[in-house]
């Protein structure tokens, strides 16, 4: 049997309503595997997503749906190990998703 | 993530926004998930999962909040609750699913709560297999989500 992992939208349906993506650069922290990624990153500008599990982070890029491809980059790396290597107010949003 | 870590992680939220930007949460509440089984659109069991065991790091985390938010680095705007629900053919799918999706703790539990578990999966699966066609597992969690913005501050505050 196949997972279905929040076929009633109800996540999406709920951060769509708190938060527009619409031109911004986001940061998702804990992606994991894209499952939420995928639901709002064709509103934004641009989305940097972020995970410490390396299994997640391949399955994200593995299963990115074409049309993101330009529009979301994975990275496997620490949130702590990211921060350090980012400049002050690069980012209009940041989704802490499950993460803390 | 512990206390210490997770206030830290708010303070290089704070850098990394920009001053009109926000910060989303989304987290569960701090309240046991269910395990639910389906027949049709049809509830016919109901528990809470015995193997939750992170109310202390959800504590933790809503206590980072708050102090990040009582030092003046966030605002509140908006918040708001909803229901998350996976759905498999057996609760040990799910938490297989959620382990290898990294958002779930698979590590030895006491002798006790490992044998509740074994209780409520027996349970399930025999719940499961009596009812035939039809039939789902669900794990239903209620979460928030809040929208956070960042306030200026200046460099003693910070």
């Amino acid at each position: 049997m196949t997972i279905r992992v929040d076929p009633e939208n109800n996540e999406i349906r709920t951060l769509l309503e708190l938060a527009d993506f619409r031109g911004q650069l986001v940061l998702e922290i804990g992606c994991g595997d894209g499952r939420l990624t995928w639901r709002y990153a064709g509103r934004a500008e641009h989305v940097m997503a972020i995970d410490p599990f390396a299994a997640s982070i391949a399955r994200a890029k593995e299963n990115m749906p074409g049309e993101l491809k330009n529009r979301v980059e994975f990275h496997l790396i620490a949130f702590e190990d990211f921060a350090a290597a980012n400049e002050p107010s690069t980012f209009d949003g940041i989704i802490l998703s499950w993460s803390f | 993530m512990k206390y210490e870590g997770m206030v830290h992680a708010l303070e290089e939220i704070h850098r990394l926004l920009r001053s009109d930007g926000c910060l989303i949460n989304i987290q569960p509440l701090i309240e046991a998930p269910l395990i639910k089984v389906y027949q049709e659109n049809t509830v016919i069991f109901i528990e809470p999962d015995p193997s939750y065991d992170y109310e202390e790091d959800m504590r933790q985390a809503e206590a980072a909040l708050t102090q990040g938010i009582q030092r003046g680095l966030f605002s509140i705007e908006r918040s708001s609750e909803f229901d998350f629900l996976t759905y498999g053919s057996s609760v040990p799918e799910l938490r297989d699913f959620w382990a290898k999706a990294g958002a779930y703790d698979d590590s030895p539990k006491e002798d006790t709560t490992e044998a509740r578990v074994a209780e409520i999966y027996a349970r399930v699966e025999k719940i499961r297999q009596a009812a035939g066609q039809g039939v789902e597992v669900a794990l239903h969690e209620r979460a928030r989500i809040t929208r956070l913005k960042p306030n200026v501050m200046n460099e003693e505050t910070l």
